[in-house]
């Protein structure tokens, strides 16, 4: 160490600096960053920090209206989960339920007015204030003929729907439309033609002892699925000892077809004629000892299982035993939905399940078909609800200039109906659109003017299920958080828009709140309580989430006249020949896409799907035996062609389908609705033919033939599972029926301590 | 055998010492910076003194951290909880002044937290008031600071002393704390 | 006592009869896959409760998922006799886990609740844990996730959002079971109630197949149903002692 001359000095110097300086920097670098505690200026009342409040509502992710509680933390909603004491969901909730949090937290929804500043559709919108956004459309509003405005909203019921109602009055149009993909229009029909009830019954699946399900999955979409899977469970274990039996008849196994015991493919469009050869088995076995068992014979004489069995492809044998089943069971029920009910004969199919209903004597019992009371709110939205062939006379409208302004309300018929119908190319002759949804979809892309609602966390509205659950319910949707952005509920901006236009008189409200305290004034007053009480009846029913009325059906349900003679089913009609197209397109909703909705909801495109475990995708479903006909594996990207259009897809070979059927799972396939879903997938709804049912105007979804070739090229099928056969390992394990109704059985059980010999541990010498 | 490594090290010596005084260098700065600059008594946007307040006065800690008791979080009070005395008592005061600055237009004051835990421990107040510790026990004789600095180094050391010593059920259990 | 007689008598100890009496609660679940109808709804509660990143296609792709709760699917049978039978595979908290005892800094290990605790901050990420789990139900953070903002408003502030580097699996939402005890002690009650604390997925299985509680008291509805005829355990050849009880389905044709 001894000599250090000058340079070298100066070497160490620089050295010793630099490595302070580093070390300095090093320390700083690992330090914690700094935090900060910021206080109100004035603390809220309704939460305290670090206490999580919890807030009752109903979910808005789909028809069925369950209600919830949504846990907060800090005034942002950090859960949400069924709320217990609601009777459609009792503290359960599907997927699609929980992830209503990533519908209020997404980065892609509308901040606020906007306009529409370059072409239609060129998506070039530039902010505007509410004023602006308000006048704009008042004006247009004002200067639109009688009839010419159509008003198209997602279905909604309640105070909402009489507050659309009274409003439309007010402009002088009668144009009223809500439309839903997903909407039981077949269903609706079945029951008025046969019961002459305009209402969708109460379906009790949960007392029911044999499920015999014509299509309807029940357990994934078909009316209120979380009911049903409560239903469902507890039909199978909670029934002491009695194990319920769940029968699925479809083209394709849907997810209720997997929960259930027997699983029979039949050809799409005709589970009408294999229900009346059920039907017609229990009349000519005896079953059935009604006082117009004659007139059930004569009209199901001409179907016997043998004729059923060659139109359906579903054994003579199995029909019969069928017939017996359902018959013994007590009670037993049978539904109709998926592509027995969107079909070009859905109706009819419909009305041949709900005459089994009849026949084995459930109508108005448990376990059966429960139809409810009338609606608390009076007003029914279900005259308004449009089909296909309303959509039809909407988009001829359009072509012929009847429509001056067309609001749009979180409905998306540009992405929901087929590319035949011409929905997108008639927006393009509406002079004006104005859209009051959340997100820009391919609806709202061609609006003109952007009035964004508040989704249903942040607004108020209130909701009386549908169907009922055989009583009177209503649950009121308050916000559970301070709305995040400069939208509005959509009830006020309606409120805003009359208020312009003067309707003061007929529409007296200043807010959508008090359009519900209204409301419910009313509702309160029919159990004629004590007076001036309102406000803790309000409280009462905001607090617990829930109202109900213990008021059932009166009188006896029955056929209406003219019906059983009238019961027949017609063929169903494929569009397309089968030479040039052999295959049936049979498109179903997904659960985590619903219709399309839940595309732009990272957690639903990360959910796998139950049947395939694919994630971010779009796939056609084929039968193995027809996949290797054609060459074709999981991946092979292929062409699915009908007479109105062709899309592409990867192909994955699926065990439980029909050999000339394919399916594919609605929801993808968007060009607009935010990161997450756009360019992803492909839509099958797009090529679907416009046929429709003639008896209720509903789009025939499953009868569209196609055409699949092969593109040559592959794509990645992202999937979560991995071997989807068990190959011995036992991991889902088996037991028959009699074993498990607790006779003493096999176990393949370890118990929990384990005896160890003393010499187990080998001591070293 | 017929390499060895002495050569090289030779050739390296000149550089040994540079490497050698870089690394005192490195371990000097840091230091230097854990010594000087270890941010346990950062300024605050308002020179509130807990002196005046929980010392000379003698106001009791739960009376403005109101959420101690029944929270994870003990929180700091709300601007208008400061208002509620210095809307009248030393409302003349330059601090004061800004405090009714911020008050006035209804802006939240952010103070800088002293007691940052990472946030993988997830530490709540109200249990431990509950059992009866006093807040001096990890705070510091914070009635005696004008500045709030950290006193008691707030590591893992010091809760799991406290465990051990008062014997907590399972409070060694890492996931009582790490949840 | 020299060290080998020190681990001698810990191995006995562990391995004696009564040694898991010790425990304070024995938190245990029960699934009946008759009734689990694979809807998925457990999936996503368990992602918005415990702050699971969303991974992303691309990431997927690669095998990385991050599902604390996954239903696995089987196919048995061909067409037109094809049966699909799901299965909620969860972190099965093992009494003798095979992950704990591979843990080269014991960031996992067994705790006084029967849970398998599982310690952010301690792990060092060797995976090797994950390759020693027979049911594949550890999931390792291959990167730090973002959420798009303002999607991260909705994260559970109880639960830690882990960063690159380590292991996570499902913990019995030990925050919701820490919260119910916080709960219990607060009403001056010294036990947790039957029901008091479900898992997000048992809360929100529709089916009601999940049924979760404390197996040291006979009267809880999961000590009951753990003791069907129908109960078994997931790979129980290999005598992992797993705290997941599932009942089997019943095939309602056969004997």
């Amino acid at each position: 160490m001894a000599n250090v001359d000058r340079r070298e000095f100066l070497r160490l110097v620089g050295a010793g600096g630099v490595g302070a300086g580093a070390g300095f920097m090093l320390a700083e670098s690992i330090k914690h960053p700094v935090e900060y505690l910021i206080p109100y200026p004035v603390p809220p009342e309704e939460f305290s920090p670090g206490i999580a409040t919890w807030y009752n509502s109903v979910c808005g992710m789909c028809p069925a209206g369950c209600g919830i509680s949504v846990r907060t933390r800090e005034g942002r909603a950090k859960k949400i989960e069924g709320n217990p004491l609601h009777p459609v969901n009792q503290g359960k909730l599907c997927a699609l339920g929980h992830a209503g949090l990533q519908v209020l937290y997404n980065p892609d929804r509308l901040t606020g007015p906007m306009i529409q500043n370059g072409e239609r559709g060129a998506d070039e919108f530039v902010k505007t204030t509410w004023e602006d956004g308000l006048s704009r459309t008042a004006d247009r509003l004002a200067a639109a003929r009688q009839d010419g405005i159509y008003f198209l909203t997602q279905g909604v019921r309640g105070h909402l729907a009489n507050l659309f109602e009274l409003f439309m009055g007010e402009l002088s149009s009668d144009r009223l439309l809500h439309y839903d993909f997903a909407h039981p229009h077949a269903l609706y029909a079945a029951n008025k033609r046969l019961f002459g009830e305009h209402q969708l019954p109460y379906y009790d699946i949960r007392n029911t002892r044999y499920l015999l399900s014509f299509g309807a999955d029940y357990l994934t979409n078909w009316l209120s699925p979380v009911h049903h899977s409560l239903g469902f469970g507890h039909s199978r274990h909670g029934n002491d000892g009695v194990r319920g039996r769940f029968v699925q008849i479809e083209p394709r196994m849907s997810i209720s077809g997997a929960a259930a015991d027997e699983w029979i493919p039949a050809r799409p469009g005709t589970e009408g004629f294999l229900a009346l050869s059920v039907a017609h088995r229990i009349v000519a076995d005896g079953h059935y000892e009604g006082d117009d068992a004659g007139e059930w014979r004569k009209a199901l004489s001409a179907w016997s299982p043998g004729r059923a069995a060659s139109l359906t492809g579903v054994s003579e044998a199995t029909i019969s035993r069928l017939a017996r089943e359902f018959a013994r069971a007590d009670p037993a029920l049978a539904i109709g939905g998926g592509a027995a009910a969107n079909h070009t004969n859905g109706v009819d199919n419909l009305v041949a399940v709900s005459a089994l209903n009849y026949l084995v004597g459930n109508i108005g019992k448990p376990g059966g078909v429960v139809f409810n009371p009338e609606p608390v709110t009076g007003a029914s939205a279900i005259d308004r609800q449009a089909n296909y062939r309303t959509m039809q006379k909407l988009v001829e409208d359009a072509r012929d200039g009847k429509i001056d302004v067309l609001i749009v309300n979180n409905t998306n018929p540009a992405f929901s109906l087929p590319l035949a119908s011409g929905f997108r190319e008639a927006m393009a002759a509406i002079p004006t659109i104005v859209s009051l949804s959340s997100f820009i979809d391919e609806t709202t892309l061609m609006a003109d003017v952007l009035l964004p609602s508040h989704t249903y966390l942040e607004g108020w509205a209130d909701d009386m299920p549908e169907p009922g659950v055989g009583f009177p319910v209503g649950a009121i949707s308050q916000p559970v958080v301070a709305p995040l952005y400069n939208s509005r509920s959509t009830g006020d901006i309606v409120l805003d828009l009359s208020g312009k236009l003067g309707f003061n008189e007929a529409i007296p409200w200043t807010s959508m709140e008090d359009v519900l305290k209204d409301g419910w004034r009313r509702i309160y007053e029919r159990g004629a309580p004590e007076p001036g009480d309102f406000d803790s009846f309000w409280r009462d029913v905001l607090v617990s989430g829930v109202w109900g009325e213990n008021v059932r059906r009166g009188d006896s349900v029955t056929i209406a006249p003219g019906a059983i003679e009238g019961m027949a089913v017609s063929e169903p009609r494929l569009a397309g020949e089968s030479g040039d197209y052999p295959f049936i397109l049979h498109p179903y909703l997904s659960s985590s896409m619903y219709d399309g909705r839940g595309a732009n909801l990272p957690w639903m495109q990360e959910l796998p799907d139950p049947m395939t475990s694919i994630v971010y995708g779009t796939w056609v479903e084929m039968n193995p035996v027809t996949a290797k006909e054609m060459g074709l594996t999981d991946g092979d990207l292929v062409t699915v062609t009908s007479g109105t259009g062709s899309i592409e897809a990867p192909v994955v070979v699926f065990p439980a389908i029909m050999p000339d059927v394919v399916a594919m799972p609605i929801g993808q396939g968007h060009d607009a609705l935010g990161r997450y879903a756009r360019n992803r997938g492909a839509n099958p709804i797009e090529i679907l033919a416009p046929e429709t049912d003639s008896a209720s105007g509903n789009l025939a979804t499953s009868a569209t033939r196609v055409a699949l070739a092969p593109t040559g090229r592959r794509a990645t099928l992202v999937k979560t599972g991995g071997e989807s056969r068990q190959l011995g390992r036992g991991i889902v394990q088996s037991t028959g029926s009699r074993s498990s109704r607790g006779h003493s059985a096999k176990l393949n059980s370890i118990p929990i301590v384990v005896e160890v010999a003393e010499s187990a541990v080998v001591e070293s010498a | 055998m017929g390499v060895s490594i002495v050569p090289t090290l030779k050739v390296l010596k000149p550089a040994a010492r540079i490497v050698l005084v870089a690394l005192v260098g490195i371990a000097v700065g840091y230091f230097a910076n854990a010594a000087f600059f270890p941010g346990t008594k950062p300024e605050q946007p308002i020179a509130f003194s807990h002196r005046i307040h929980a010392g000379d006065n003698e106001i009791p800690c739960l009376y403005c951290h109101v959420q101690a008791r029944r929270s994870i979080s003990a929180g700091v009070p709300s601007v208008n909880k400061c208002m509620g005395c210095h809307a009248e008592v030393a409302a003349d005061r330059p601090q004061v002044a800004l405090l009714t600055n911020y008050w006035e237009n209804r802006e939240p004051i952010s103070w800088i937290k002293v007691h940052d835990l990472p946030d993988f421990v997830h530490f709540t107040h109200k249990r431990h008031v509950a059992a009866g510790i006093e807040c001096q026990t990890c705070h510091g004789p914070v009635e005696t600071m004008e500045v709030v600095s950290r006193e008691a180094p707030v590591k893992m050391g010091l809760c799991l002393d406290c465990h051990r010593k008062n014997e907590v059920q399972y409070g060694t259990d890492c996931w009582t704390c790490h949840k | 006592m020299n060290i080998w007689d020190r681990f001698v008598s810990s191995w006995r100890e562990f391995r004696k009869d009564g040694y898991y009496d010790e425990f304070d609660y024995a938190w245990t679940m029960t699934i009946d896959l008759d009734r689990c109808t694979g809807c998925g709804a457990c999936v996503t509660a368990c992602q918005a409760e415990n702050n699971i990143p969303i991974v992303g296609e691309e990431q997927l792709g690669r095998g990385r998922e991050m599902q604390w709760i996954r239903i696995e699917r089987y196919w048995e049978g061909e067409y037109p006799n094809a049966r699909l039978k799901f299965i909620p595979m969860l972190c099965q908290q093992c009494d003798a886990a095979p992950c704990e005892t591979v843990c080269p800094v014991t960031a996992t290990y067994h705790n006084q609740d029967g849970l398998n605790a599982q310690v952010y901050n301690r792990c060092i990420g060797t995976r090797s844990c994950a390759v020693y789990c027979p049911y594949t139900v550890r999931y390792f953070n291959y990167n730090d996730h973002r959420w798009d903002a303002p999607l991260e408003q909705q994260l559970n502030p109880d639960v830690t959002v882990r960063e690159k580097g380590v292991m996570e699996k499902c913990t019995f939402c030990v925050q919701r079971i820490r919260q119910a005890k916080d709960q219990a002690k607060d009403d001056g009650r010294r036990r947790v109630r039957d029901g008091e604390v479900q898992p997000a997925c048992v809360q929100t299985c529709p089916s009601e197949a999940l049924v979760f509680g404390d197996r040291k008291d006979a009267s809880n509805r999961v000590s009951k149903s753990m003791n069907d005829a129908r109960a078994y355990r997931v790979l129980g050849e290999l005598n992992t002692q797993p705290s997941v009880i599932y009942l089997k389905k019943v095939d309602a044709d056969a004997d």
